[in-house]
This record gives structure tokens, sequence and C-alpha cells, in this order.
């Protein structure tokens, strides 16, 4: 099979992903207890409020059968159609919402993702060519304690030892180092191009990103040792020894490259944990991003934006699910295309 | 003797069930029921169930009492209608759970109060209250640790006398567990949490009810200095007077209060003890983990048996099943299921707890289907499949006895690395407020409450709670590996994406 045609097969099998993905999520929507209308203008005891009660029911098509409903809330979403907030900002755009809220979680990613690939991809090969040396039992025991904290912990200690660096680190003041910036709050991009305003808002990522990268960095540096320790032990890399190959160049050239192929999932998997994972880390450190908005219009009751967001987010990690598929097609392509279902 | 005989039966491999034709000739080697070979050298196994009964005998009136009043049977039988003779039954029952226990907080006392010339009054032998606690930490762990020893003593027995074969496969999987430091490390640390919740009430320093759930109804005495006096006073009260809240009040780790009240790891901002809150918080922790695994586990279990055997079109439905749950970020569809759930009947059950279990299993079968479906795939390619089938055995039969098996590891190692991440998926649930109701113990409601305190004097009450979970996460991870290299010893040096699900299945929901 070709790689156009795996391609489209993927994108085929996507498909009903996403159409079974995003009906269950109006079966939990509509199956649950919430009354959106109530959530909307409140429970109706007034004949005024009864009144307005019914409106809304009427303009959020509830007073259609409910199989209608199935397919006006599919066609919306289908077509992309996302409708606006109803309870939080009440109507607002839901594509503005996610213009708004978007950035400071695609912020927090990107670093958490660069952070856990700078340090945990060096740390792990370098505890693989040096097995079973005390560096690599501190970065293996590491890794795993690393990985086993909760997001939400880790968020809070880690808040505590930033605010109250002082305290903790012999009198380093992280918030006034090299540029003022507080700890928690949303983050402003309105400077970010200027040295100044990029530094700033860096230092406000950090903690934020170290802690939502964590499991990844962990996963990371204990895939990439063994990944490291099983290509050392291959028939390649003990022939080209035996051709007599220096060994900086079997490191660079044989042994890093072909370790890099296991990492390649774990890297792009690493969306799942962001996006879900987001919202701890958003609510201890009061960035309001994508995940706090989900949270938020959750326990509000905005079901339609709920219905939305849940709609975006299952588009974008049926994406990176295919866009993994392919990368590792490309990077090695002894991997088969026929078992692409999986 | 039938006790023996289940407990010893346990550890016999399937295949000895099949019968040999070659030696079933000779008659020597024919199937004997293992209550025969016990009849024929009855003295170790009567040893065995000597200990057993003495083991029991002396927590008797405490097991009687979890199964009496613990389990939920007015829940159980509550839909029918009610039967006759019930009363007289559970009255019986109550009767048993009466019965003293050795272990337990009234055996050895841990609550009393100084009075200044007298000593300490009504806490065990006179002792200090953290010495009687001490005591009785120590005493339960040993008893339990006890108990289990002696239940492997009887797989030892099983070996040496009644078992017919000197090895089987099993003999090799112990035999790499024995060696396997951080397998033994996780296994250590896992029953240290399941004695934690298993024997809460006795291990906590206050009774839950007393000190965390109803604090008002119930009082206790202390040794006013002031009046000179013994005073009563409503637990309440005292809390409100040993609540952990920074530099204005703090009873920090190994501390007593006012009220002579010991707090080995000191207090909730509310007055708590963190110990008791932590100990039945791990009871909730466990029962939410070990349900939604039962759930999940039989699902993946099934889908992947089906899906294995009948390949084609029913397999690629589960997959698109399986990858539809997956394309929502789980703990986001997590978030949601609970609000949207909460307020049904199902989520007042046990505090939220069953409808957190249903949850979790709802959601976590497709990594766990994942897990096992490469294994049951690889089963269903063997010649032996082929044989039952053409044989003309049902497929259920054929899955159930020549497949399962073989799947059952795989789902064991994966099950044991979910379980720490379904425990740090509640705990974040519970973090933002929406997973087990207050005033129920969960310990992600403890790192809530301590959020505003980290950098204070009362740092414990967030710091604690956070390295129980790690320890115990990372146990259930050794455990997850100590499991899969004494299954499969070649895994480790195998297939790079077995790892890489590994990992995944590990990293939990991104709580």
């Amino acid at each position: 099979m070709s790689r156009l045609g795996y391609l489209l097969r993927r994108l085929l099998l996507a498909i009903p992903v996403v159409v079974f993905g995003t009906s269950l999520t109006f079966l939990i929507i509509r199956m649950g207890p919430i009354d959106p209308a109530a959530a909307i203008v409140g429970s109706p005891d007034t004949p005024s409020a009864q009144q307005q009660y019914e409106r809304t029911r009427e303009q959020l098509g509830l007073t259609k059968p409910l199989w209608e409903q199935y397919v006006d809330f599919m066609t919306d979403l289908l077509t992309f159609n996302l409708g606006q907030s109803w309870v939080l900002s009440p109507g607002t755009n839901t594509y503005d919402l996610i213009l708004t809220y978007a950035p400071r979680t695609l912020w927090l990613g990107f670093w958490s993702i660069l952070i856990a690939i700078l340090f945990g991809i060096p740390l792990g090969f370098y505890a693989g060519l040096n097995p079973n040396t005390r560096i690599d039992y501190f970065v293996s025991f590491g890794g795993i304690v690393w990985r086993a904290m909760p997001n939400f912990w880790l968020a809070i200690i880690l808040l505590a030892l930033f605010a109250q660096s002082q305290q903790y680190f012999f009198g380093f003041d992280w918030s006034n180092f090299v540029v003022q910036s507080p700890v928690t709050g949303a983050y402003e991009f309105s400077d970010i191009t200027t040295r100044d305003g990029f530094i700033r808002e860096f230092k406000r990522v950090l903690p934020a990103a170290l802690v939502l990268g964590s499991a990844s960095m962990g996963n990371e540096m204990r895939i990439g040792r063994t990944a490291v320790l099983e290509t050392i032990n291959s028939n390649y890399v003990e022939t080209a020894k035996a051709k007599g190959l220096s060994a900086k160049k079997i490191v660079w050239k044989h042994v890093f490259r072909n370790a890099l192929i296991p990492l390649v999932p774990v890297i792009t998997s690493e969306a799942f944990l962001l996006i879900g994972g987001a919202v701890l880390v958003e609510v201890v450190f009061g960035i309001n991003g994508l995940g706090y908005l989900f949270f938020q219009a959750v326990i509000n009751g905005d079901l339609p934006l709920v219905a939305s967001l849940m709609y975006v987010f299952i588009i974008v990690l049926v994406g990176v699910n295919i866009l993994q598929d392919l990368l590792y097609t490309i990077i090695d392509p002894r991997v088969g295309l026929e078992e692409g279902g999986a | 003797m039938t006790d023996t005989n289940e407990s010893n039966d346990t550890p016999r491999d399937p295949d000895e069930e099949l019968h040999d034709p070659r030696t079933g000739d000779e008659g020597r080697f024919e199937d004997q029921p293992l209550r025969e070979r016990i009849a024929a050298n009855p003295r170790p196994a009567a040893i065995w169930v000597a200990g057993l009964t003495l083991l029991v005998a002396l927590q008797f009136g405490a097991i009687a009492n979890f199964v009496v009043n613990t389990i939920p049977w007015s829940l159980l039988f509550g839909i029918l209608p009610s039967i006759p003779g019930a009363g007289s039954v559970s009255a019986a029952g109550q009767w048993f759970a009466d019965l003293p226990a050795l272990l337990t907080r009234e055996t050895i006392p841990n609550e009393g109060y100084y009075v200044p010339g007298e000593g300490w009054q009504g806490t065990f032998l006179g002792l200090s209250p953290a010495i009687a606690w001490a005591i009785r930490v120590v005493l339960v762990y040993a008893y339990s640790f006890a108990f289990l020893a002696w239940v492997w003593y009887a797989y030892v027995l099983f070996r040496r006398h009644y078992r017919y074969a000197d090895w089987t496969p099993r003999d090799d999987i112990v035999g790499r567990l024995r060696t396997h430091r951080w397998g033994q490390f996780g296994i250590v640390v896992v029953l240290a949490f399941l004695v934690l919740a298993l024997f809460a009430p006795a291990l906590a320093t206050a009774p839950v009810e007393q000190n965390i759930e109803d604090p008002y109804s119930h009082t206790i005495e202390y040794y006013d200095a002031e009046l000179g006096e013994v005073t009563e006073t409503t637990v309440g009260d005292a809390n409100r007077d040993s609540a952990s809240r920074g530099s204005s009040s703090n009873v920090g780790p190994m501390t007593y209060d006012e009220y002579d009240r010991f707090h080995p790891i000191g207090t909730l901002p509310s007055g708590g003890d963190l110990f008791t809150f932590m100990a039945f918080g791990a009871r909730i922790s466990l029962l939410i983990g070990l349900l939604s695994l039962a759930i999940s586990g039989i699902a993946a279990a099934t889908l992947a048996l089906f899906g294995a055997y009948y390949k084609g079109k029913l397999d690629l439905s589960f997959v698109v099943a399986s990858d539809s749950v997956q394309a929502m970020p789980r703990l986001l569809l997590l978030v949601l299921l609970s609000v949207v759930l909460a307020d049904t009947w199902l989520g007042g059950l046990y505090s939220g707890a069953i409808v957190l279990a249903l949850i979790f299993g709802a959601t976590g079968w497709p990594a766990l289907w994942r897990a096992v479906r490469g294994p049951a795939l690889q089963v269903s390619e063997k010649e032996w499949i082929d044989a039952a089938r053409s044989y003309g055995q049902a497929p259920t039969v054929t899955m159930r006895r020549h497949m399962l098996p073989y799947i059952l590891g795989y789902l064991l190692i994966y099950a044991s690395m979910t379980l720490g991440g379904i425990i740090v998926g509640v705990a974040g649930l519970s973090f933002l407020g929406l997973g087990v109701d207050s005033p129920t113990p969960e310990w992600g409601r403890a790192i809530d409450a301590g959020q505003d305190y980290v950098t204070t004097s009362s740092w414990h009450i967030s710091l604690i709670p956070g390295i129980f979970i790690v320890l115990v996460v990372t146990a259930f991870n050794a455990l997850g590996d100590g499991i899969r290299d004494a299954i499969d010893p070649q895994s480790d040096v195998g297939g790079d994406s077995d790892d890489a699900t590994d990992e995944a299945a590990a990293g939990g929901t991104g709580a």
C-alpha cells in the first residue's frame, strides 16, 4: 500500500471515530439530568421566568423530538457551526472564545513539550549509554518518581516554591529575576515580541510547563534509556564497531537515530496529556486557557459550549493520532502500512 | 477441610486439569482429587488449618463486623421483598460482629488525657497516646504480614506435599519474582497500602465518625488545666482549637494538640486528624480503583477475546469504539461525566464513590483492551485454536479455556499500572471539588485543603498526602514491572511498542 493510500485509509477510519465520539458527547450531555435551559435562565418559578424558560427551550431546540435534536447537533458540529456560549459569556461565539483562550494553552503546551524533550531525552540517552552507573540509577529512579507525581500536587508545591523563592533558594528572588513577573495569572501576549516581554512570559510559563511536562519527561527518560540500551546491543552496532568506526560516530549516527524511533509515539501522545491535564494545572496557576474554559463551562452547565469544545478536542486528538502514524511510517519504513488501524 | 481445599487449589496450574491419556493408562497419575491427596497425608494440612484458625480467631470479631456492618447488605438486598427470618440472621450476625477482636482500638485504646501527677488516663496500660497508637500500628502490620506469610506457606506446603508435578511454569514465575527487588518493593508498599485501607478503623488515631464526619455529635474528655479537673467537650469544639491554618494555629506531625490527642501527621485545616483522614481515604481510593478495574478489565478481556477470535469487522468495530472513547481527553471526559451524573441517584451511592468507579471503568477499558489485544491476536493464530475450532468446540469455550489464560497475565500487569493512575485521577477530581463528596475522606481533598498553607508551618496538609500518592503510584508501577518481568522475562528486550503502551498505561489520566 502506498503512503498516500495509507493516509486516505487513516482519514477514512477517522470519520467514524469522530462521528461516534461526538455522538457519545451528545449522549452524555442530553441523557444527563442537567437541563440546559434551566442552567441558562434559572429555575422557572414565576410566570415570566416560565415564559423565558419556554422561549429558551425553543431557541435551544429542546422542544423538538430527540432524534431531530441529534441530527441538528451533529450537522452543526460536523459543518463546524460551533454556535455560541449560553451561560459563561452569553452570546459570544465559540470561535471567539476559543481564539481568546487557546493561545494561553498553546503557549503552555509548547513549552511543556519542549522542556520535557530537552531534558528527558538527553538524560535518558545518557543513562542508556552508561547503564548501571550512579547517574543511570538516579535518572531511572528520578524518572519513575517524577512520573508518579500527581500534576495538581506538583503544581501546588512548585507554585509555593516559586512564589516564595527567597525563603527556599537562599534569597534567590524568582519573581524579580531579570524582569518582574507574577507567578500566577493569565499570560499577557501583547508585548511578546520584545525581549523583556518574552522573558517575562517564559518565566511565567516555566513552573506550569514543568508540571504539565513532568509525566512525559519521565516517560521520555525511561523509553530513551531502554531504546539506547537496545540499539547498543544490536548487531549492526556490533558490525560498526568491528569495522572500526569511531565511538562518536557510532553513537551519533547509529545509536541515537534509531533510538529516537520509539520516542515518536511518546512525544505525539503528549498532546493527549496536555489537552486533558491542562485543566488542573490551569486551575492551580490561574491561567484561563482552554482546559479552564472547559471546566468552567461544565460546572456552569453551559452545555452547548461544552459540546463544541469537546468536538474541537476530538478533532485535534484524532488529527494528532493520524500525524503520529504518518510520522512513524516516514521515520521507520519497516513499520507496516497495513496494520494502520491499530 | 474444604477450607484448605479451596485455598490450596488456587495455585494449581490449569494444564494439570487436563487428563493425559498416557499417564492415565498407568493409573498411578490418575487425577486424584486434592481431598484424597490430603487425606493420604493429613499432617501438613492439619497444621496449616490450625494456624489459620488461630489467626482468624484473633480477629474474628473484626472480620464478622466487616462482613455484617461494612458491606451494605440493605443496599444489595434492598430491592428484594424482605426475606422471612432476615431479622434473626442479622441479630446473629450482630452478635458475631460484637465479639472482641485483638487488634481494635477498644483493646489497645490510644485516646485519653493526661492528668498531672496521675499520668495518662484511658490509654493502653497508661502509656502515652503516641506509644499506644504505635503499638497498635505495629501489631496490625505484624498480624497482616503474618497472615499473608501463612497463606504463602499454604502454597509452599501444597508444592511440597500435595502437588504431583515437581515443576510447573508457575514455579519459574515465582522464582523470578524472588530476585526482582524492584517488584518486591512494589509488593511491600502495595500490601502496606491494602492493610491501611482494610484496617483503617484500627489504624486510625481516632474513629472517623467522631473525628471527621460528625464531630459535633461526639464528645471527648480532657484535663482542663485552668479548672483543674477533667472536662467534657464536643469533638467539633476540640477540632476547632487544633486546626492547622498556617501561622495562626498549627498542629504539625508527631505532636499533641491541646486536648491530648496525638496526631502522627498533623491535622487538617478543619482540625480533623490527617492520618485518620488518609486511612479512610485509602479505603475509598482502593474501592474506586478495584471496582473500576473490574469493570474495565472484564470489558477489555471480553472485547479482546471476541475481537481476536472473530477478527475482521468485529475487531474493526471495537477499534473504532475504543478510538472514539480515547479521542476525548480522558480527564475532561471524567470531569464532564462526574458533573453530569452527580445529581442522579447513582451519584448519591457511597458519597459518589460508586459513580466514580463506573465512570473510570467506562472510560478506562480502551487502554486495557489495547494492551491485551496484541497478545489475544497472537494466541488466536496458534494452531490449537484452529484445532479446537475444527474439533467443534464452542467459540466461547475456546476463548475461555485456551485464550483467556494467556491474556490474564497481561491484564494483571496493566491493571496494576492503571490502578495508580486511577488513584491519581480520583484525587485530581476531588481536588477540583468533583469527586467524592465531603465529609467522606479522599486524598485529593486533603491536598486541596492544604493548598494555601504549603509555605507556612502547616506544610504537612498538602505535602504528606502527595507523598502518599507518589509512593502508592510508584509501588503499583513497580508491581506491574515485577509481574511483567516474572511472567515474560523476554519482554524487557522485546518490542518498542510494548514499552510505549506500558508508559501510556502508567501515565493514567493526566491528572
